[in-house]
């Protein structure tokens, strides 16, 4: 069983006499839980994300249980002298796979964010975008329990963006938790379950509620199940927007976009299985 | 570890940051060691130029990764660890490099003392010199070590720090550095080959220390 990863009382300041970044943070983040952190610019969210992600050290208090971690900086050079696959397989190796199996990862992350043509380039020759395509690869890659996303986004294409977003869906379907930083209020609206406000030096956590209209594009999921029954436990931890029972056993689900394939998966692989009648997106009002 | 000391030999080796303080050292042995030399005196020397070189390859490994991957790795292997792997890697090098160097000296100086009285055997005084350089690689990877990120953080300071620092190793009395280098000197003279153990455990504390603190330093101070 996982435990939660704890800040006990942190706080963190640059230099022996800099000013306090953070002071006196108390924060859990629970297995399977997806963080957002907010704030306006300079206030100590990457600090907070760093310190998260185990980066630096606490210069007072404690932080505990840190499960097996990955980390997405904001910018990601490109001065690096391998081959996109190469470093892939360098950073899979070190976060603990075997060499073969981290090649094999490489090629399948960087196929999956649409830079699989770029598998074999310099890393100095890529583009902006594709240089994050491969940060995002080398933090996914190794199937981390706990996910840190430093502006992720940014730079990507629509296609990866959409796609990490599925990724962030899969992690926390599986139980490892996410912390995510971005400037879009549309990112994965309506899917954290905790907000965490960066300002004056402290964080404010909240619990986002569920049934909070999300901004962003959902999908529509009308599948049947056994008659009075309920949706299958492996659902439970998704954010559905709506749940309504159109006839006996037939279930009309919306979900955030991000989420429709973790919620197929649910459905296509609980005992007895459910049937998918259809999937659409959902028509905008 | 295995993985991340991969990781960062290739990228010592791909990224050819490596070249220059080779080939100071090239020339460094061009000028200072000639064929039929008596062989401690020059196995000294070659030992002796092998620290600000141990030093300088240190400071590459160390920068050599952008900040932002030193934080995916950091993440992943915690930033002591992550810390540790450029900081052995330099010292291989160094090490393989003074080895080698080493091996070479051997071969081509003359087996006597200083005056050429007396017969100094060969294998000995390869072993006693490998001892020696292994003590400049360390000490050199001690001052790298000590004066680079996360210690020092701006080159204006980093470089000249190190420079001065490594030809003090080499010269202050009691450190490991002078005391394997004139023990081969001072061996020269006497026709006998030294033993540099002692200097050699000295080395080897001091460069753990060192190391240790660097890396406790690297998830407290910025980038």
């Amino acid at each position: 069983m996982q435990r939660d990863l704890r800040l006990d009382n942190v706080g963190r300041r640059y230099g022996l006499r800099g000013p306090w970044v953070l002071r006196a943070v108390n924060l859990a983040i629970a297995p399977g839980t997806l963080t957002r952190v907010e704030g306006a610019n300079g206030t100590g969210k990457s600090t907070l994300l760093r310190l998260l992600a185990g980066i630096d050290a606490p210069t007072e208090g404690r932080i505990t249980g840190r499960p097996r971690t990955a980390y997405v900086p904001e910018r990601f050079p490109s001065a690096l002298p391998f081959t996109a696959v190469g470093y892939l397989t360098h950073l899979g190796t070190v976060h603990g796979l075997s060499r073969a199996s981290a090649t094999r990862a490489a090629h399948a992350c960087l196929e999956r964010f649409g830079a699989a043509a770029y598998a074999r380039t310099p890393m100095a020759q890529l583009s902006k975008g594709s240089s994050q395509k491969v940060a995002v690869a080398q933090a996914l890659l190794a199937e981390p329990e706990f996910l840190v996303l430093d502006e992720a986004w940014t730079g990507l294409d629509e296609d990866a963006r959409a796609e990490l977003e599925r990724a962030v869906a899969e992690r926390t379907a599986v139980g490892a938790s996410v912390v995510f930083v971005d400037h879009d209020p549309s990112r994965l609206a309506g899917v954290p379950d905790v907000i965490c406000t960066v300002r004056d030096g402290g964080v404010n956590r909240r619990t986002e509620h569920p049934t909070s209209p999300a901004a962003g594009p959902r999908t529509v999921v009308v599948a049947q199940g056994p008659r009075g029954g309920a949706l299958p436990a492996e659902t439970a931890g998704l954010p559905l927007t709506t749940l309504e029972e159109t006839t006996a056993g037939t279930y009309r689900i919306t979900v955030p976009a991000s989420h429709s394939d973790v919620l197929l998966r649910a459905l296509l692989m609980s005992r007895p299985p459910w049937h998918v009648v259809a999937v659409g997106s959902e028509e905008t009002p | 570890m295995t993985a991340l000391f991969r990781y960062q030999t290739d990228l010592l080796v791909r990224s050819q940051r490596w070249l220059p303080p080779f080939i100071l050292y090239a020339v460094f042995l061009a000028v200072g060691v000639q064929s039929g030399q008596p062989i401690l005196d020059s196995l000294g020397y070659t030992a002796a130029a092998l620290l600000p070189v141990a030093a300088w390859l240190v400071r590459i490994c160390v920068t050599n990764e952008p900040a932002a991957a030193r934080g995916c790795v950091s993440a992943a292997v915690g930033p002591g660890r992550a810390h540790l792997a450029p900081l052995l890697v330099a010292l291989t090098a160094a090490a393989t490099l003074g080895a080698l160097a080493t091996v070479l000296v051997t071969l081509i100086s003359d087996p006597t003392s200083a005056d050429r009285q007396t017969a100094v055997p060969r294998l000995p005084a390869g072993a006693s010199g490998l001892l020696a350089a292994l003590v400049c690689a360390l000490l050199g990877t001690a001052v790298g070590a000590l004066t680079t990120w996360p210690l020092l953080r701006s080159t204006g300071r980093a470089i000249p720090a190190m420079l001065l620092t490594a030809l003090l190793s080499v010269v202050v009395t009691g450190s490991p550095a002078r005391a394997a280098v004139s023990g081969l000197v001072t061996g020269s003279r006497s026709g006998t080959v030294p033993l540099p153990l002692l200097p050699l455990a000295g080395a080897a504390l001091f460069t753990a220390a060192a190391t240790a603190l660097a890396c406790a330093l690297s998830s407290r101070r910025s980038p």
